[in-house]
């Protein structure tokens, strides 16, 4: 197969490329980071005292976690514009990705809270912690060892949920290989340059993944 | 300095605490003993509020805790607690261990929070140890550097909840020997524990406790030897066969 792999249109489509790495990159980056501000949030909302609070929370994990991204992709490109709300599907796609990844990551932050023994919480409280020194000086530090792995396993698949935004025509690094496959017809050079492409990023947050492993994690023996 | 007065707890359809009336002075020693699941641990924990009680009265240095008004920092910060499994925070230091709640609890600048936590740490026999982390330790060694981060807050009052139960029979001499030099120098502890020769060298009562009741109150030596109550003559039959 390989002898028929025409790398010269590959190198002639390099900008194209480069362009949807980019934007795959970039829109990864910020749906990341303000799914980390989203979810953290609705995981304070999920183990607050206030029950209205801890219910809007579990709806929005239970709704975003029942339902596939692409729907969820296509009610905000269709939904918003009905609202009156008019934004390019850049936006519309690092949205979706927020609200997507920011229900997983609620659950996965819960997780690391509950996950700190009982014990270290009331060997805070005996001494005389108030709530947000035990969170801030107890429980989040350990709990942040525990997170930070499944954190970049939800990193990886945020960047590969990314590929779905080329239903929208976000020219990320999928969308590229479709227009290289629809210019040219030659799928087998498009998406194998395509799938290399996922592969370094995959490789790249995977490493970051076995050194938190080793760095972060402590618990009481 | 501390007072229990027809103190009730339940536990769902548990009748955990049953009626109970105690009270502790300034400098006493007082070892509660008795079968597991007779309300010993919750009668501590209600002390410094890890458990609320349900009916009566409960008094610690004059401040009410069956009041929910009360300022539970500052009880806290009167009352020492000592864990079964130590609970050392896992992620910081020895020292860090020692001067967290001096510094964010009392507000003490952080190298005089150190200077105190080193004095405390000198006296349970650890000072080599500041930097080391908790998993470092042997059990022993743990539950000493516990000792020393109650001892950190300047307590009126310590508790320790079976504190060498958690460890190898080596290493229960260490701790023990740790707290009766705090015993001795006239520190309110309440202690809950089998170790019959802690009790009998400072101890100046024994509460023997089943079903959520004080069965019986007594000077160690009379408890151990001569106790009152059948129920607390087979328990101490049974803990001398082991």
């Amino acid at each position: 197969m390989l002898e028929f792999f025409n790398y010269r249109t590959i190198w002639e489509y390099m900008p194209l490329f480069e362009e949807g790495l980019r934007n795959t990159f970039l829109i990864s980056i910020v749906s990341l980071f303000l799914a980390l501000i989203v979810g953290v949030l609705a995981c304070a909302a999920r183990l607050s005292n206030w029950r209205g609070l801890r219910a809007v929370s579990i709806a929005y994990i239970e709704s975003i976690r029942s339902t596939p991204l692409l729907v969820q992709i296509y009610f905000l490109y269709f939904g918003l514009p009905t609202l009156g709300i008019r934004i390019p599907e850049i936006q519309t796609g690092i949205l979706a990705l927020m609200f997507n990844s920011g229900a997983y990551i609620a659950e996965i932050v819960r997780a690391g809270i509950t996950s700190v023994p009982n014990g270290q919480i009331e060997a805070g409280i005996s001494s005389g912690l108030s709530y947000f020194q035990r969170m801030r000086f107890i429980i989040l530090p350990q709990a942040v060892g525990v997170t930070v792995p499944p954190l970049l396993g939800q990193a990886i698949t945020l960047v590969k949920d990314s590929a779905l935004l080329s239903m929208i025509s976000v020219v990320e690094l999928t969308r590229s290989g479709q227009i290289l496959t629809s210019e040219r017809f030659m799928p087998a050079e498009a998406f194998f340059t395509v799938a290399l492409l996922y592969l370094v990023i995959y490789f790249f947050l995977k490493y970051l993944s076995g050194w938190s492993q080793k760095k972060l994690i402590f618990r009481e023996t | 300095m501390i007072r229990f007065q027809n103190v009730n707890k339940w536990f769902g359809s548990l009748h955990v605490l049953n009626d109970i009336n105690l009270q502790v002075s300034a400098g006493e020693v007082v070892v509660v003993c008795g079968p597991s699941g007779s309300g010993k641990s919750t009668l501590l924990r209600c002390i410094n509020r890890l458990e609320r009680i349900q009916k009566g009265k409960l008094f610690v240095d004059g401040m009410p805790v069956h009041d929910s008004t009360i300022n539970l920092t500052k009880l806290r910060a009167e009352i020492g607690f000592v864990f079964q499994q130590f609970h050392l925070y896992p992620h910081l230091n020895v020292l860090e261990n020692v001067t967290l709640a001096p510094i964010h609890v009392r507000g003490m600048k952080k190298k005089e929070a150190e200077e105190l936590a080193m004095e405390k740490l000198e006296r349970v026999g650890l000072a080599d140890k500041a930097t080391a982390h908790p998993e470092q330790l042997s059990g022993g060694q743990q539950q000493r550097v516990a000792i020393a981060r109650g001892l950190a807050m300047s307590p009126k009052i310590l508790l320790f909840d079976e504190p060498t139960s958690a460890l190898d029979p080596e290493m229960i001499g260490e701790v023990l020997s740790v707290m009766v030099k705090l015993a001795e120098e006239g520190m309110t502890m309440c202690v809950v524990t089998h170790e019959m020769g802690f009790a009998r060298q400072v101890a100046h009562r024994v509460i023997f406790m089943d079903e959520g009741k004080i069965i019986e109150t007594g000077k160690p030596d009379q408890f151990f030897d001569n106790p009152h109550s059948d129920r607390a003559a087979l328990f101490i039959s049974k803990i001398l066969k082991h």
